[in-house]
C-alpha cells in the first residue's frame, strides 16, 4: 500500500453552492469582491468622505492620522476623499472604454468573420490603428479640443478596438467551422437566427474576458494621461492627477503618491483577477491559447 | 514464468466531482513473450491501468492508491522516480494511439530513436544512430538512412506508428504496452501495423499488452484476454475460450452488440437487429456496492446489486466475476 | 423508371485549391471528389466506405450543399439543386437532413435539447408554440429519450443520447434523405448497437433514404443495402451488399475486406493480402488507376489509363482495367 496524504484521500467536504463556487473559482471570487468594494466606495463617496475640493491651508501635508486617514496634500485637501473620488474617474473610464470597445469590436468582428470581402479591408485598417500609441493620440486630440472625459475615452478606445476585433473575428471564424453550426445550416437555420442563436452567444464569453483586460489597461492609460496633463482636467480628482500633483512633495509627503498609486494597482489587479478567472471559467479553450 | 504481474491495482483520480475510481482492484499476469489483450469500452480503466504500470499518472490529478506491479518480482509502485525513469522505454515501453502527439515535432526521427538508446544503454551517439537505422529497417521503413534525417510531419500516419514501435523496441524491452495502437489508422494500415507487431514479437520475444476497444483486433492479436468494465476486471480467458464461450453477461453483450463482417447474410433481405446493452456505463465517482454491470444486466439479482462478485475460475484459465455464472451459461446453452 | 430516386448524384466533382508561398498563390488542386455518381431509392441505404482522405465526407457535405460542388449534378427527389445557392436552396434543405459524426461538437452547447430538436421545425415554419412542443416531445419519444429531458442542456446527455438528439433533429422535418457521416464511430460498441437499431427502425418506418458514410465495414454490412467503395475521390466498386462482401471484384475492395479485423480467433489470417504502402495524397494522385501504386495485380497499362466504372453484372459496377466489360475477368494473380 502506498501512503495516502490525508487531505486528498479523505472524502471531499460537501460545502454549499457558494463555498463550492469560491473553491473552484478563487480568482473570480477575490477579484470580484475587491472590485465590488471599490465600486461601492466610489458610489458612496459623497457620503463616505469629506469634500475632496475643500482647501485647508492650515493643514497642509499632514501625515495619515485619525482625522485624515490618508493624510492631506499641499493644499490641505483630504487625500482619502480625493482617492475615493478618484476611483469614480478610473472605474468610469475603465467601464466606458470596455463597453465601447466591446460593442464596436463585436460589430466589426462579426462582420469580418462573416463577410470575406470586408474582412481584408477592415483588418488592414485595424492593423493601422493598432500602431497608434494611445498616449500620443490623446495628446494630439486634446491639443485640438478641450480636455475632458470624452476625449480621454475616445483616445483610449481607438487603439483598443482592434484588439477586440481580432479576438471576436477569430472566434467567429472558429465557431463557423463548428459541426453544430454546419448542423444548424443543414437544418435550415439561416440569417439572423444563425447569428443570434448559434454564433453570437458563443462569442460573448470571450468578449467579456477581453473586456476586462481592456478595462484594466484603460484605467492604466487614463492615469498615465492624467499624470502627463493630457487626461481629465487637473481640478478633477483622478488618481493620475493626484499623483501628478503630489510628485514634487514626494520626499516629505509620500502618501500623496503611494496611496492613489496603491489604489490604482489594486483596482487593476482586481479587474485582471476577475478577467483571468472568467477566462478559465467561461472558455477553457481560450485559456490554453493565451 | 511471468515477466509482469499486476496485483489488486487501484488508481484513483481526485477531482472536484469526487474521487474517481478509474482502476478498482485489477490483477493479471503477463508471461514472457505472451500477448495479453485488455478490452473494454471508453472509461473502463484500460488505459489508466497501462499508465499506472508505467507510473505515468499525473500526480496532481491521480495516484496509484493500492496494489502492486511486479516486474520480474520488483515492485514498481514502490520504486523511486529515478529508478522508474530507467525502466520506462528500456524494460517496459509504451506506444499510444496518436503517434503524432508522442513524437517531438522539432527533432528528427533518428535523433528521437538514438536518444532513447543512449539514455538507457549509454552507448556512443554514432552507435545509437546505427541502432536507430537498424530499428527502422526492422519496422520495415523503406530507405531508413534518409528517414533518419526526417521530421515526424514528413511521415504518414502509418510510418509514424512504425517509428513509435522502433523507439519502443530500440532497447529490447521485456514488455511492450500498446494502447489502441491502430485506432487512429486506416484499416489497411492497421493490418500492416498489427502484422508488424506480431512478427516483431516472434522475432524479439517481447511480451505485449494490447489495449483496445476492438474485439476484432483482440481476436487477431491476443493469446489471453482481460475484459474490463467500470475499472474492474470482469472476465479473463484465453482468446479461444473467450470468443467460444464468453461467460460474463457484459462480454456476451459486447459480442452480440457488434455488427459482424463474417455474419451469415440476412434472412429474406431483412437486416437483423443487433443485441443492445441497455443503459450506460456507471459514473465512477460514486462507490459501486455490488457488481458494476448489475444495472444493465438481464441476469442481475439483489445479491448482484449488494455484493461485489469475486473472480471465480469456471474452467482452466477462465475466470469470471459474476454471481450468476451458472444461470448465464445455462441460458447460453 | 417509375419514381425519381430520393437522391441522385451525377459525376460530382469537388476540387479544393491549394495555396502556398508568401503570396498565397494557388499552386494546385486537391481532387477530393473526382467524378462520383450514384442514386439512392426511397427506403434504401447506400453505404459510402473508404479510408481517410478518400473524399467520402466531402461527398456528404457537397450533397448537403454545405459546400458548393465544382461540377456535376445533385438531384433531390428529381429536383436539380446543384446551382441553387442561399435562399433558393433553402426550401430544399428540408428534404435532406444530416446526422453528424461527433455527438459532442455537433450540438450547440448553449441550447437546450428541445430547442435544438425543434429548430428545423421553426425554420421551415412547420410548427411553433405548443404544437412545436408536442411534436418535439413525440420525436423525443420516438428516438428513445424521455420527453421531460427537453429542457436539459446537451452536456447532460451521454454520447449515445446526443446522437439520438441529432437523429430526432434530422427527423423533425420529415426529410426524404438523411446523410449520416460516421454516425456511430465515436460511440462505444454497446451504444453503437442502440443507435444502429434505431436508424434501421426509422428507415423502415418512414421509408427514408440514407447516405451512410463510414470507414467501418462491419457497420456498413449491417446497415447498408448497397455499398460504394471510394478510393482517392473515385468510386472503385459499387454493388449490393451481398455481392460486395461475397464476391468483391476490385482489388482494393478485396484488400479492405481482408484487412478488417474479424472478432473470431479461429479465422486465421493465412494468405491474406496486406496492402503495402500508404494512401497517396489526393493533391497528387497517381496517374491512370489511382490504386495502381498499391495494387498487387497492377499491369503496366494501369499506370496510364483511367479505368471507367463499368457494370460487370446487373447493379455491380467496378472500375478496374482487369475487369473489361462483357469479357471474362482477367484472373487475379499477383504480378511480381
Amino acid at each position: 500500500m502506498v501512503a495516502i496524504p490525508q487531505d486528498t484521500a479523505a472524502p471531499l467536504p460537501r460545502p454549499g453552492r457558494f463555498g463550492t463556487f469560491v473553491r473552484r473559482n478563487p480568482t473570480i471570487f477575490f477579484g470580484g469582491l475587491l472590485l465590488i468594494l471599490l465600486v461601492a466606495a466610489a458610489l458612496a463617496a459623497p457620503w463616505l468622505t469629506a469634500d475632496p475640493f475643500r482647501l485647508s491651508p492650515v493643514n497642509r501635508l499632514r501625515p495619515p492620522s485619525e482625522r485624515w486617514w490618508f493624510g492631506t496634500d499641499q493644499f490641505g485637501r483630504d487625500v482619502f476623499a480625493r482617492t475615493i473620488h478618484g476611483a469614480r474617474v478610473s472605474l468610469l473610464v475603465g467601464l466606458l472604454v470596455a463597453v465601447a470597445s466591446a460593442f464596436i469590436g463585436l460589430a466589426l468582428g462579426l462582420v469580418c468573420g462573416y463577410f470575406k470581402r470586408v474582412d481584408g479591408i477592415v483588418m488592414r485598417v485595424m492593423d493601422g490603428l493598432m500602431a497608434i500609441p494611445s498616449i500620443l493620440l490623446a495628446i494630439a486630440l486634446i491639443t485640438l479640443t478641450r480636455p475632458g472625459l470624452a476625449i480621454v475615452i475616445t483616445a483610449i478606445v481607438i487603439p483598443e478596438v482592434p484588439r477586440v476585433v481580432r479576438v471576436v473575428r477569430s472566434i467567429v471564424l472558429s465557431i463557423r467551422a463548428q459541426p453544430y453550426v454546419e448542423s444548424a445550416i443543414a437544418g435550415g437555420t439561416r440569417g439572423a437566427r444563425l447569428l443570434t442563436r448559434h454564433i453570437l452567444p458563443n462569442t460573448l464569453a470571450p468578449l467579456i474576458v477581453q473586456g476586462t483586460y481592456v478595462c484594466a489597461s484603460a484605467m492604466l492609460i487614463e492615469a498615465g494621461l492624467s499624470f502627463l496633463g493630457a487626461g481629465v482636467p487637473p481640478e478633477v480628482p483622478s488618481w493620475g492627477n493626484i499623483i501628478a500633483q503630489g510628485r514634487s512633495f514626494f520626499q516629505i509627503a509620500p502618501w500623496t503618491i503611494l496611496i492613489p498609486g496603491a489604489f490604482l494597482a489594486l483596482t487593476v489587479l482586481a479587474v485582471n483577477l476577475l478577467g483571468d478567472g472568467l477566462r478559465d471559467r467561461l472558455d477553457p479553450r481560450l485559456a490554453r491559447r493565451m | 514464468m511471468n515477466v509482469l504481474e499486476v496485483r489488486d491495482l487501484a488508481t484513483h483520480f481526485f477531482t472536484l466531482d469526487g474521487v474517481v475510481r478509474a482502476v478498482d482492484g485489477v490483477s493479471f499476469r503477463l508471461a514472457r513473450g505472451e500477448t495479453l489483450g485488455i478490452v473494454g469500452e471508453s472509461g473502463c480503466g484500460k488505459s489508466v491501468t497501462a499508465l499506472s504500470i508505467l507510473r505515468l499518472i499525473p500526480p496532481e490529478t491521480g495516484r496509484v492508491v493500492g496494489g502492486s506491479v511486479l516486474l520480474e518480482g520488483q515492485d514498481l509502485v514502490k520504486l523511486p522516480e529515478s529508478d522508474m525513469r530507467a525502466i520506462r522505454g528500456h524494460r517496459i515501453s509504451m506506444i499510444f494511439q496518436e503517434p503524432m502527439t508522442s513524437l517531438n515535432p522539432v527533432l528528427t526521427i533518428g535523433t528521437q530513436i538514438a536518444e532513447n538508446v543512449v539514455r538507457h544503454t549509454g552507448v556512443s551517439w554514432s552507435a545509437a544512430l546505427d541502432r536507430a537505422r537498424e530499428m527502422l529497417e526492422l519496422v520495415k521503413i523503406a530507405d531508413p538512412r534518409r528517414r533518419l534525417q526526417e521530421y515526424p510531419h514528413q511521415l504518414s500516419g502509418g510510418m509514424r506508428q512504425r517509428t513509435m514501435i522502433a523507439i519502443a523496441l530500440s532497447c529490447n524491452p521485456q514488455v511492450l504496452i500498446a494502447d489502441e495502437p491502430t485506432t487512429a489508422l486506416d484499416v489497411t494500415i492497421q493490418a500492416q501495423i498489427l502484422d508488424l507487431m506480431l512478427e516483431l514479437k516472434e522475432k524479439l520475444g517481447t511480451a505485449i499488452i494490447m489495449i483496445t476497444h476492438d474485439l476484432g483486433v483482440i481476436a487477431e492479436t491476443a493469446q489471453r484476454v482481460v475484459v474490463m468494465y467500470a475499472g474492474r476486471k470482469v472476465e479473463e480467458a484465453s482468446v479461444d475460450q473467450l470468443f467460444a464461450q464468453p461467460a460474463h453477461p457484459y462480454t456476451r453483450g459486447l459480442m452480440r452488440a457488434i455488427p459482424r463482417l463474417d455474419a451469415e447474410a440476412e434472412v429474406a433481405g431483412r437486416r437483423p437487429r443487433l443485441q443492445e446493452i441497455p443503459g450506460i456505463v456507471p459514473a465512477l465517482n460514486q462507490p459501486i456496492a455490488g457488481c458494476a454491470f448489475a444495472p444493465r444486466c438481464p441476469f442481475a439479482t439483489g445479491r448482484c446489486r449488494a455484493e461485489r462478485p469475486p473472480l471465480i475460475e469456471t474452467a482452466a484459465g477462465h475466470s469470471v466475476a459474476c454471481w450468476e455464472t451458472a444461470r448465464v451459461l445455462e441460458a447460453a446453452a | 423508371m417509375s419514381e425519381a430516386p430520393s437522391l441522385e448524384v451525377r459525376n460530382l466533382v469537388k476540387h479544393f485549391p491549394i495555396h502556398s508561398g508568401l503570396l498565397q498563390r494557388r499552386t494546385g488542386w486537391v481532387r477530393a471528389v473526382d467524378g462520383v455518381s450514384f442514386a439512392i431509392k426511397r427506403g434504401e441505404t447506400l453505404g459510402l466506405v473508404g479510408e481517410s482522405g478518400c473524399g467520402k465526407s466531402t461527398v456528404g457535405k457537397t450533397v448537403l450543399k454545405l459546400m458548393e460542388p465544382s461540377s456535376g449534378q445533385i438531384l433531390i427527389e428529381g429536383t436539380d439543386v446543384t446551382h441553387l445557392a442561399g435562399g433558393a436552396m433553402w426550401p430544399h434543405r428540408r428534404r435532406i437532413q444530416t446526422v453528424f459524426q461527433d455527438p459532442y461538437s455537433s450540438l450547440n452547447p448553449r441550447l437546450t435539447a428541445g430547442t435544438i430538436v425543434g429548430e428545423p421545425l421553426e425554420n421551415f415554419g412547420l410548427a411553433k408554440g405548443s404544437e412545436k412542443e408536442a411534436r418535439v416531445a413525440a420525436l423525443f419519444e420516438r428516438v428513445g429519450l424521455r420527453p421531460d429531458a427537453m429542457n436539459r442542456y446537451t452536456h447532460e446527455f451521454s454520447g449515445g443520447q446526443r446522437q439520438r438528439l441529432g437523429i430526432a433533429k434530422a427527423l423533425s422535418v420529415n426529410p426524404d434523405v438523411i446523410v449520416a457521416d460516421e454516425p456511430v464511430s465515436a460511440l462505444d460498441v454497446s451504444v453503437q448497437a442502440q443507435v444502429l437499431n434505431l436508424m434501421i427502425d426509422l428507415q423502415d418506418e418512414y421509408r427514408l433514404a440514407y447516405l451512410f458514410i463510414s470507414h467501418d465495414l462491419a457497420v456498413m454490412r449491417h446497415i447498408s443495402h448497397r455499398i460504394a467503395v471510394m478510393y482517392l475521390g473515385r468510386i472503385v466498386e459499387l454493388a449490393d451488399k451481398r455481392t460486395l462482401f461475397s464476391a468483391p471484384q476490385h482489388p482494393y475492395t478485396e484488400a479492405l475486406l481482408a484487412a478488417a479485423p474479424v472478432p473470431d480467433p479461429k479465422r486465421k489470417k493465412a494468405g491474406r493480402v496486406v496492402l503495402k504502402g500508404d494512401v497517396p495524397s489526393p493533391a497528387k494522385p497517381p496517374s491512370g488507376c489511382h490504386f495502381h501504386t498499391r495494387c498487387p495485380y497492377a499491369l503496366p497499362v494501369c499506370r496510364q489509363q483511367d479505368p471507367p466504372l463499368i457494370e460487370v453484372a446487373p447493379g455491380h459496377h467496378v472500375a478496374c482495367l482487369r475487369r473489361p466489360a462483357g469479357g471474362d475477368p482477367v484472373p487475379l494473380t499477383p504480378t511480381a
